[in-house]
């Protein structure tokens, strides 16, 4: 199998969600001595890609979205820690701290848009529901985050937003994080009022947001 | 009926699972086989769809992951399964008629059959939307003095004596009561002191519900939502509302919104879990009548054409299997004020009447703007009358939907939200505003002319 068709099966695999052979085919590539890092950006990092092309236009759902990632996840273990062997650096990734807010429990919003970042290189750690601002804030200093995304279905959870970035204001660190806010209720213009810096109206819109703030902060 | 207690026993001693399993072994493996092994298909040119083949298999597709999968109860991590005879005894036993509201007030909401003859209820209001406290009363007099009008479900507070309101804090009990006196007080004003209320909406968790057991507020004849939780789950909170309102007396409702692209995939098997929801919510919250609301993954609104296929499909399987009583909603992209409300809203509504379901709505913007007043439902109901006086088949009004859907499916994404309510009412008069008026005038005649039906 050359390479390009070995990079075309991986990424076909994490498609399907087929998280052994992605494992299987990982490991061919590097006993091949194929490069791990062009195997992660051409094999799985393009198959997210359609997976996030394919939710986006209804031809495929959230569960696919979700083994999808799981393959990745499952290849990248393998691929990984073989370029940081080879004295690569480490695949870098911006990482995003997830989470419906204080007092909410509605999260398939939520797990979409931590699915479609995943699909699309961001590194995501989901806090899961019913957050409290200080765990959100306390995990995204833990592992160095990028974003601190908040999610809620509730009205009544919105003002939890503005209590997040009012503490992050409090502790000196408001200008560490990029704050992204959403969920139904959630308007472009109270965002904007709040001082949140992204805002998306549905999945898709919150992706391309964070890479927009992302690439704004990298040229500033 | 399997009583409240066994219910909440059932949560305690039910199979324990992992969410994650529940979501994706249990709920999206089930729906995507039993849509498969069915051979269940959503076409978009048979939004409504005349084959009554199909919603039989989406009924017996319902009924089978309601037995297989059960209820999720997310606190204790446990399933509370429902074996075929009480999901059935739950459907022999659904209400098929209730009185709602009081004296010259009230009404009989029933179950709807296919194609029926017979006048819809109308339920009025900006359900789901937060609006502001300033509005809320003239608002919900706008509604109420529509005599077309027959029910009410307005939205919620999110600001209460200038405090915002966050979930589970005291200020949600002085919002959700604030929510009913405001409605009451509307009622006494608009002359309808009697009008069935479909209320507390500010009650997000159960707090505010426990506040408003009370004649003062909530009436015996009127009723509040319970949700099913996306998909198949519920939570302590949950049931306590049910609880407390089977002792009171009023009216549990299931507010089923499965999310269509979520757990349950596609048109297809989000109108299994549909079915499914509605006999477990009968089972588990023993609801009294249920509420319709599929989402868009990506515009929420129940006007998507995927959404009304699943109102219509779902509609027609319970009325020819499990025959209950169904509010679908009319959430729409375009807010008040807009041209693009109306063509949502009627195709919306047709669907609606025409396969088994009363109107609610309209919801416009999705309930994320308050730019909704009592002009566009007023018109909701207009639709709804007429596509009822006229006699429309599915297959007839199949056509007039398809045909009303291309004017507006483009623009969902991006739709005109409109204006406030005070920009579109006197809010002193609690009239419409010249402007607002000629807007309705004119769709009035040109939906009239598209669709063939006497609005007048």
């Amino acid at each position: 199998m050359s390479e390009a068709q070995l990079f075309e099966e991986l990424a076909k695999a994490v498609y399907s969600g087929d998280d052994a052979k992605a494992v299987e085919l990982s490991k061919k590539a590097i006993s091949a001595g194929m490069d791990p890092l062009r195997a992660i950006n051409e094999g799985l990092m393009k198959g997210m890609g359609r997976v996030g092309d394919d939710f986006s236009q209804l031809k495929i759902y959230l569960p696919e979205v979700m083994l999808a990632a799981d393959a990745m996840k499952a290849a990248l273990s393998i691929l990984e820690p073989e370029a940081l062997k080879r004295g690569g650096s480490a695949v870098q990734k911006s990482r995003v701290v997830i989470a419906t807010i204080t007092g909410d429990i509605h999260d398939i919003g939520k797990n979409i848009v931590a699915m479609l970042m995943r699909a699309n290189g961001f590194q995501v750690y989901d806090l899961g529901r019913d957050v409290p601002i200080d765990e959100l804030v306390k995990k995204a200093e833990e592992v160095k985050a990028d974003f601190i995304c908040a999610s809620t279905l509730l009205s009544t959870s919105m003002p939890y937003m503005e209590d997040l970035i009012a503490l992050l204001k409090e502790r000196g660190i408001r200008e560490k994080y990029l704050v992204m806010v959403g969920g139904g209720p959630v308007t472009r213009e109270w965002a904007a009022s709040i001082g949140a810096d992204g805002y998306g109206d549905d999945g898709d819109e919150a992706v391309k947001a964070a890479k927009e703030l992302l690439q704004r902060r990298v040229s500033q | 009926m399997t009583s409240i207690w066994e219910v909440i026993d059932r949560t305690e001693t039910g199979t324990f699972m992992e969410e994650s399993d529940f979501d994706l072994k249990v709920v999206a493996k089930k729906c995507k086989d039993l849509v498969k092994e069915h051979d269940i298909r959503y076409d978009p040119k048979q939004i409504i769809t005349s084959d009554n083949s199909l919603a039989d298999d989406v009924f017996e597709a319902g009924l089978r992951l309601a037995l297989e999968a059960g209820i999720y109860c997310i606190d204790t991590k446990r399933v509370v399964r429902f074996d075929d005879y009480e999901l059935k005894e739950g459907i022999i036993s659904a209400p098929r008629r209730l009185l709602i509201g009081q004296n010259k007030d009230s009404r009989i909401l029933y179950a709807r059959r296919i194609e029926d003859e017979r006048a819809p209820i109308i339920c009025g209001g900006q359900a789901g939307a937060a609006i502001p406290e300033e509005w809320y009363l003239p608002m919900s007099i706008s509604y109420m003095k529509e005599p077309l009008i027959d029910m009410i479900n307005n939205g919620g507070l999110a600001v209460v004596e200038g405090r915002k309101v966050r979930t589970k804090t005291p200020l949600e009990i002085q919002a959700t009561r604030r929510e009913l006196s405001m409605l009451r007080e509307a009622a006494r004003r608009a002359g309808r002191p009697g009008i069935s209320l479909l209320a507390a909406e500010s009650s997000v968790s159960a707090m505010g519900d426990l506040a408003i057991a009370s004649d003062r507020y909530m009436r015996r004849t009127d009723s509040h939502l319970v949700a099913l939780l996306n998909e198949l789950k519920t939570d302590y909170d949950r049931i306590s509302k049910v609880v407390n309102f089977y002792e009171y007396g009023a009216n549990n409702v299931t507010l089923v919104d499965p999310i269509i692209g979520g757990y349950a995939g596609g048109p297809e098997g989000v109108a299994v879990c549909f079915v499914a929801s509605f006999l477990l919510g009968r089972a588990m919250y023993g609801s009294d009548y249920h509420v319709c609301h599929p989402i868009h993954f990506k515009y929420m609104s129940t006007s998507a054409p995927e959404c009304m296929w699943n109102l219509s499909i779902v509609g027609q399987a319970m009325a020819r299997n499990a025959p209950s009583i169904i509010m679908g909603d009319v959430w729409t992209s375009a807010g008040a004020g807009s041209e693009m409300v109306f063509y949502e809203t009627a195709a919306n509504t047709i669907t609606n009447v025409v396969t088994g379901s009363h109107p609610l709505g309209v919801s416009a913007t999705n309930g994320k703007y308050p730019h909704a007043s009592g002009l566009e439902t007023r018109f909701m109901a207009e639709i709804a009358h007429a596509a009822v006086r006229s006699r429309l088949t599915r297959n007839t009004a199949n056509a007039i939907v398809v045909e009303l859907v291309n004017r507006y499916v483009d623009r969902q994404g991006k739709p005109d939200i409109g204006k406030p309510f005070p920009e579109l009412y006197d809010t002193a008069k609690v009239i419409p505003k010249y402007e607002w008026n000629a807007t309705y005038l004119k769709m009035k005649e040109e939906i009239s002319q598209i669709t063939g039906l006497k609005l007048s």
